[in-house]
């Protein structure tokens, strides 16, 4: 089992995440977080400091959004790890009112 | 719509004891998350407790008391009314105290729930009242506690928040990520301060991976490594001499002692090259602040005790415990004012009592222990006993005896209640309320009840209200509310609650004992040790009294010890069963087995619930390195048999190197159901009590595995 950063993060990457995490299993790119499923511990620290509602755990994951564990897993390779809190992305705010938060 | 936010602590037996907020909308729980505000847990809970309202509101939840109907164990059962239940329950009683004695009834529990009134004690005084047979609870470091007492005396050692000062930590068989996740921000803290993490563990588990140093060890052979550890401190002049002078006692026996404790010596037992052993003392002596967290699996073994005894002498060796973030780390529930006599009674108990070991059960209900009078009425809450206990066959056959009464109160029907006359509802921790210690932190948490009991689940404390009162008890002592257990049940006189109201505890949720502050604790800078001496006792005075077991776990009864002389100075006892020490068993079984904590079950809690099961496998895997799977021709995913002469479990590989070869490791908490064939892993697990304090030897035991 892993928690998952999903679509949400998208455009907002407020990065309340890392603040939590107490294995520095964020990886983050231009657009979003990702989690290491190989470090995750599963403790959920994570999921209510997100002020989007991006991250679940996998087994809780819709069908329309499994992928998103795919996409982890992979880009968690591929990107650095992300030790501390970033500024938001332009257009977070709008972006999160617009998705109801 | 009514929507509060509740403040709770997390029930479970684990250091962490989580500061829980759940979400309550109209009555009912709809979320529980960690409390950002608590400097220990910090906003997080874990993979166990992070979906608990799931556990409150399964559909497999038992709600009311329920009949058997059918044969014991095929779970067959009929709901009753309450009133019935008792009234069986008080019949069934009485009648076995008439015709046996009151040694007839054996109550069996330990703490499938922690909070102080609901949790190891609060069936005590019932039970020491009727004199029924006493539950000798040795589950969890009571050999430790044995060994820690006899060497340092109850302290609580090192604050867990200090970790962030030391320079030099050792994790020495506790897999901090998966059983104590919320010490690791502390530890990661002095990491990036440069502080080195050394693992002792014979799993590369998930914290070794994230080690400076993982060392593996043959299980069972950590005194070695300590003595070892003593031998060159004491021969390469490691030795803080000021502090030996002052705050021990007995250097120079234990000097003589370990003399023959080589590295060499050391290697040939842990596997560990002896390099290894020299660089891991010198290290360890000359990296100042240096401390030891020893987890509970370093007791399960022939000689888990005198493995805590060498441990312990560590610190004072070296002088670490004059700074802050130097010293031992065991359990810091020793610092709680906790008043056990309030919670236990033991002045209700007749003089003579029996006493009954809880590995055990088995042997004691199939009447191999040849007890007189034998067990006619069995009483389990908190404890499942039947997927976690050794010598599960035998249970089994006790369990089934059609002359035996059984009662369980469970929030689920489990591998135990299946086999019960009554089942009892019991609450969930939303369901009660209750305070709680804590044996990971220095925070007293007290948990409000979030929601109305479901169904007509009870607490444990109203559960022996009833009980009490069906067996016509009129000492009011057995009537108070929760609110009046709570009051009691703390010395709120002590220092350490200085300043602290239950008022307080109530609103915040929890509070931290008055004791200094994590950057300037150092108990024992200046010796000021709890034992007899005032000092670390390498030579120890009570171990002269012999083997003995923490009363706390004897229902506070002190008669019947064991009382096997016990050597006052730390030594090296083999394992039972090793290639080395039983070479003729292992012939025939040559791997050691151990069987850890899973990452997602808390012991047996959640190793039925869907999200727990989905995380850890539906079904239970045995870990195997690729050497001994390849003699073997077994592959990762194939189904495996694990057996010795006790008997045996199936289950399906896993292939890894990070177990070393000549170990398997089956994580322990699954239930029968999730084994194939339906037995656990302590089918095989043997009835040999370690050296002290009556630890069990989980970790020391040979076996075989084949293709199934």
């Amino acid at each position: 089992m892993t928690y998952v950063v999903t679509d949400n993060c998208r455009g907002c990457r407020y990065t309340e995440c890392v603040t939590v995490c107490p294995v520095e299993c964020f990886h983050v790119d231009d657009a979003m977080t990702y989690i290491d499923p190989e470090n995750c511990i599963d403790c959920g620290g994570c999921a209510p400091a997100c002020p989007v509602g991006a991250i679940e755990p996998d087994y809780r994951l819709a069908a329309d959004k499994k992928y998103w564990i795919d996409v982890n897993r992979k880009r968690a390779t591929e990107t650095p790890v992300i030790s501390a809190r970033l500024p938001a992305l332009p257009g977070a705010d709008e972006r999160r009112r617009a998705l109801g938060r | 719509m009514a929507r509060t936010t509740v403040i709770g602590a997390c029930p479970h037996d684990c250091p962490d004891t989580c500061s829980i907020l759940t979400t309550v909308e109209d009555g009912k729980a709809i979320a529980v998350r960690g409390n950002p505000d608590h400097p220990f847990t910090r906003g997080r809970l874990c993979v166990k407790v992070n979906n608990y309202e799931e556990r409150v509101y399964s559909d497999k939840r038992v709600l009311y008391p329920l009949r058997r109907v059918g044969p014991k164990g095929t779970r067959q059962f009929q709901r009753i009314s309450w009133e019935e239940a008792l009234a069986t329950i008080a019949s069934r009683w009485t009648s076995a105290i008439a015709e046996h004695g009151a040694q007839a009834i054996l109550p069996y529990s330990y703490l499938g729930t922690q909070g102080i009134i609901n949790g190891l004690n609060v069936g005590d005084p019932l039970f020491n009242k009727l004199g029924a047979t006493v539950l000798e609870r040795t589950f969890c470091d009571s050999g430790s506690c044995t060994a820690y007492m006899m060497t340092i005396g109850h302290t609580p050692g090192v604050d867990p928040e200090s970790f962030v000062h030391s320079k030099y930590i050792i994790l020495w068989a506790c897999n901090t990520l998966s059983t104590n996740s919320h010490h690791w921000p502390f530890i990661e803290q002095a990491k990036k301060a440069g502080a080195k993490l050394v693992v002792i563990d014979p799993v590369r588990t998930r914290t070794a991976r994230l080690a400076d140093w993982h060392i593996p060890i043959r299980p069972g052979t950590d005194a070695a490594l300590a003595l070892a550890m003593i031998h060159v401190i004491i021969k390469e002049n490691l030795v803080d001499r000021d502090y030996v002078d002052k705050y021990t006692v007995g250097y120079d026996e234990l000097a003589e002692r370990a003399s023959s404790y080589t590295p060499e010596f050391a290697s040939q037992e842990t596997g560990i090259p002896a390099s290894d052993i020299v660089k891991l003392a010198r290290e360890y002596a000359t990296t100042p602040p240096a401390v030891v967290r020893i987890g509970v699996a370093v007791e399960r073994h022939a000689g888990g005790g005198q493995t805590v005894r060498a441990i312990a002498c560590l610190p004072g060796l070296i002088g670490a415990w004059k700074h802050v973030g130097g010293g031992l780390l065991q359990l810091p529930i020793w610092a709680f004012p906790v008043r056990w006599d309030v919670l236990m009674r033991p002045d209700l108990q007749p003089e003579k009592m029996r006493v009954l070991n809880s590995w055990r059960l088995g042997a004691a209900l199939t009447g191999e222990l040849g007890f007189d009078p034998p067990i006619k009425a069995l009483f389990v809450y908190n404890a499942n006993p039947m997927a976690m206990v050794t010598e599960q066959g035998k249970l089994e056959r006790g369990l089934e005896r059609e002359d035996l009464f059984t009662v369980v109160s469970e929030h689920f029907l489990t591998d135990t209640a299946k086999y019960a006359d009554i089942v009892l509802p019991a609450t969930t921790q939303l369901e009660q309320k209750d305070i709680m210690f804590s044996w990971g932190h220095l925070y007293l948490s007290y948990n409000n009840q979030a929601i109305a009991p479901l169904g007509e689940a009870v607490s444990n404390t109203e559960l022996f209200r009833r009980l009490a009162r069906a067996m016509g008890i009129t000492d009011p002592s057995f009537f108070r509310s929760d609110d009046e257990i709570i009051e009691a049940s703390l010395d709120w006189s002590s220092p350490v609650l200085a300043g602290i109201t239950l008022d307080d505890v109530k609103a915040k949720g929890y509070a931290r004992l008055n004791m200094p502050a994590p950057a300037d604790w150092a108990p024992h800078r200046e010796g000021n040790f709890p034992t007899a001496s005032g000092k670390c006792e390498f030579s120890s005075t009570i171990a002269g009294g012999g083997n003995f077991v923490v009363p706390l776990f004897r229902q506070g009864y002190n008669g019947d010890q064991d009382a096997t002389p016990v050597d006052p100075l730390p030594h090296y006892i083999p394992p039972n069963e090793n290639p080395r020490t039983a070479p003729i068993l292992a012939a025939r079984y040559p791997l050691s087995l151990i069987s850890p904590k899973s990452h997602a079950f808390l012991n047996s809690n959640y190793g039925n619930l869907p999200a727990q099961t989905a995380q850890a496998g539906e079904e239970q895997a045995v870990l195997l390195n690729p050497d001994d799977a390849a003699q073997r021709g077994i592959v990762a995913g194939a189904p495996i048999r694990v057996f010795n002469d006790r008997g045996a479990f199936e289950a399906f590989a896993t292939v890894s190197p990070d177990i070393m070869p000549g170990v398997v490791v089956a994580p322990s908490g699954y239930w029968q159901r999730s084994n194939r064939k339906g037995a656990t892993v302590h089918v095989l697990t043997p009835p040999a009590f370690a050296d002290l304090g009556r630890a069990p030897t989980f970790s020391d035991i040979l076996v075989q595995v084949s293709g199934a």
